[in-house]
């Protein structure tokens, strides 16, 4: 594989708040290469978005990232730790937006109202290459074309109101891919979609990988789209990677406790009608009640009293870069 | 569907929107937002209404709770007497008693509990409205519905900001069975929930189902959820139902284009299955400017010149299986099968 643009390395992101810490992301490690679908998945609170805003150093107060490298590889082959970085300095400026593109979930709120989406464009083209405004404009509505977006030329003066969540989207990803960036974090970018939009946007961002070689970062709670979409997948649980691997380790060999009951537990088109699911018991504790040793062990079918809830267990390797953190494995580990 | 056992029947269900716009705020145009709709629910069954935003099963939904008055239509309720009543057309004072008989549940489980109330409150306060002024009954039934949805009797007393959105679903269903209805419908129950809670409100679902004999109305766009809560799926598109069939034969052998593209776009969860999907182009059809003929046809891959110019009738091509199509029974469609 050719060698990684982005290695996160022990990545912990922490919220140091009145009362108490909580610990958003503890201890995150993945690389992502060019041409590949990195998946992030987990439930609410698992620490998936704070991944995703810490590497483009966007973590609102009183987040910040305590520890752990995010190195980015430029395209002259120097390396940069982003977490070296001030988050408002003109090198971070250039790279968010310029080397890594954001896509968000709800494109409603992250478009302006005020100013058209061409103006938006317009702004975002030439804040990272040097382009007289007629060229810009040029530019843009190419861009709207590339993203799908029927009548580009006349739609470039239209307001993000006027659009529908299908075109907005486009219009989100148009605009993440403005600078050429080398990388494309998508978090959530089809939840708020309809199932035939969902399945336009995940064409074309697959479209736009393949034509431009970009690195993708894909950050959802739906297992469909990460099966779907993704090389690469890594398991999150109260910010905590528990597992990660091949899409289909993940899918037809997963090791981790939480990725098999997860698995079981969502409901599928091709299930029999009116069949039962499988549940995990309890819910996700609240971030502040996170519970000592492993963080799944209150929920865990395999729970070893004395040993789950004791100690946080090491990533153990299960095959070739496929990793559980779960005490499972660290006992056949140390038995072999 | 024999029709004497229907809890509910719909037929011909229409609601227009006027539109207003110009000098004047004049009368600029009509959504029709539900053209048409007809479907019956058994005692103890599951119809689930799907599609996507603006197809108007949503507003189907409020017509059968007359939170809107329907343009019109039917809305025959059979209440436990054995009575027909026209919901349609009630007046507001008559529709009190009916209302305890049909009941909802909420998606958002964050918004739609009062966060001032305790849990005895918010579950008690139907039955109180209803008459049960004795508060020891009271709160004896809050505890036997407690029960009923899982949720230990020692949370009568807190406030809603201290459960998860699991259990505020469970409160909030608990709330709805406060005065046994014989209908709910539920409007996007799990969408808001993370899948190992949803998987547990799911099956809450089914098994209050199976004890209580309720009959569901489930408005869902999830087609996965569906497909594990329903007997019968109703696919609506631009304010039409286009095809209404018993769950399994929907998803295997379905007849309407827009059904097979509706399913063909589901992702599978199962890298092995990665199948070239059917992606539909454009948006979906405009409810107050709908295209000629079938509304679907400028979406459609099958669609002949006289898709463009008539209008197709829902109708029955197998027992309890209707389509809205004029290609129905010439056209052989894909459904969700897994690929060993």
């Amino acid at each position: 594989m050719a060698d990684p643009i982005l290695s996160v390395r022990d990545l912990q992101t922490h919220f140091i708040g009145d009362e108490g810490v909580v610990r958003a992301v503890d201890g995150t490690s993945f690389d992502l290469s060019p041409g590949q679908t990195l998946g992030i998945v987990g439930e609410s609170g698992c620490g998936k978005s704070v991944t995703a805003r810490s590497i483009l150093r966007i973590v609102e107060r009183p987040g910040r990232i305590v520890g752990g490298q995010i190195l980015l590889r430029r395209a002259d082959n120097s390396v940069v730790d982003l977490t070296q970085l001030p988050p408002d300095g003109a090198q971070m400026r250039m790279i968010r937006g310029g080397e890594i593109g954001l896509v968000f979930q709800e494109p409603m709120s992250s478009l302006s109202t005020f100013h058209t989406i061409g103006n938006q464009l317009i702004e975002a083209i030439r804040l990272h290459a040097k382009l007289s405004k007629r060229a810009a404009r040029t530019r843009a509505i190419e861009l709207l074309a590339m993203v799908g977006i029927p009548r580009p030329a006349q739609r470039i003066d239209a307001y993000s109101f006027e659009l529908s969540g299908g075109l907005r989207q486009r219009v989100m990803i148009a605009l993440a891919l403005a600078a050429e960036p080398r990388i494309l974090i998508a978090d959530e970018p089809t939840t708020a979609l309809d199932v035939t939009t969902q399945a336009q946007i995940l064409e074309l961002i697959r479209r736009l990988q393949q034509e431009r070689g970009l690195a993708v970062i894909l950050i959802t709670h739906d297992m469909g789209v990460i099966a779907e979409m993704t090389d690469h997948v890594v398991v999150m649980y109260l910010g905590h990677e528990v597992e990660k691997g091949p899409v289909d380790a993940i899918f037809h060999a997963p090791a981790h406790p939480y990725t098999r009951s997860l698995l079981r537990s969502i409901p599928s088109v091709l299930a029999e009608p009116r069949s039962r699911l499988a549940t995990i018991s309890g819910s996700i504790p609240h971030p502040f009640a996170r519970p000592p040793g492993c963080p799944f062990h209150p929920r865990c079918p395999d729970y070893m009293r004395g040993t789950c809830d004791k100690a946080f267990p090491a990533e153990v390797a299960i095959g070739a870069q496929h990793a559980a953190a779960c005490f499972l494995h660290t006992a056949r580990a140390t038995a072999a | 569907m024999s029709a004497t056992r229907a809890v509910l029947e719909v037929r011909g269900l229409r609601k227009y929107f006027p539109l207003r716009g110009g000098l004047f705020n004049r009368n600029a145009g009509t959504v029709r937002a539900v053209d048409d709709v007809s479907f019956g629910i058994a005692r103890g069954e599951t119809l689930s209404l799907v599609g996507e935003s603006g197809c108007g099963k949503t507003t189907t939904s409020r017509c059968i709770l007359r939170a809107i008055t329907p343009t019109g239509g039917e809305i025959r309720f059979r209440s436990e007497t054995g009575d027909e009543i026209d919901v349609a057309t009630l007046d507001r004072k008559s529709l009190r008693p009916l209302r305890r008989q049909m009941q909802m549940i909420f998606q958002d489980p964050f918004s739609s509990l009062n966060p001032r109330m305790t849990i005895a409150e918010i579950i008690g306060e139907p039955l109180l409205v209803n008459g049960m002024k004795n508060t020891v009954a009271r709160n004896a039934r809050v505890a036997e519905l407690l029960e009923l949805v899982h949720l230990p009797r020692a949370y009568l007393n807190r406030f809603p900001h201290a459960f998860s959105g699991g259990q505020r679903q469970r409160i909030g269903i608990a709330r709805a069975l406060a005065l046994n209805p014989a209908l709910i419908v539920a409007d996007e129950p799990v969408s808001a929930l993370d899948v190992s809670v949803q998987a547990q409100i799911v099956n809450l679902l089914l098994e209050l189902q199976d004890r209580l004999g309720l009959a569901y109305l489930f408005v869902a766009h999830d087609l996965s959820v569906v497909k594990h809560v329903s007997h019968r799926v109703a696919v609506m598109y631009a304010g039409r139902i286009v095809e209404i069939a018993p769950t399994a034969e929907l998803f295997t052998t379905p007849r309407h284009p827009y059904t097979e593209a509706l399913l063909s776009a589901v992702p599978v969860p199962d890298p092995r299955q990665r199948a070239k999907r059917i992606v539909l182009e454009g948006e979906v059809a405009d409810p107050s400017n709908p295209p000629s003929g079938c509304h679907f046809h400028p979406r459609c891959r099958y669609a002949t010149e006289a898709c463009r110019q008539t209008v197709p009738d829902l109708q029955e091509i197998a027992p309890g299986h209707a389509v809205r199509c004029l290609r129905a029974t010439d056209l052989s469609l894909a459904g969700v099968t897994a690929t060993a």
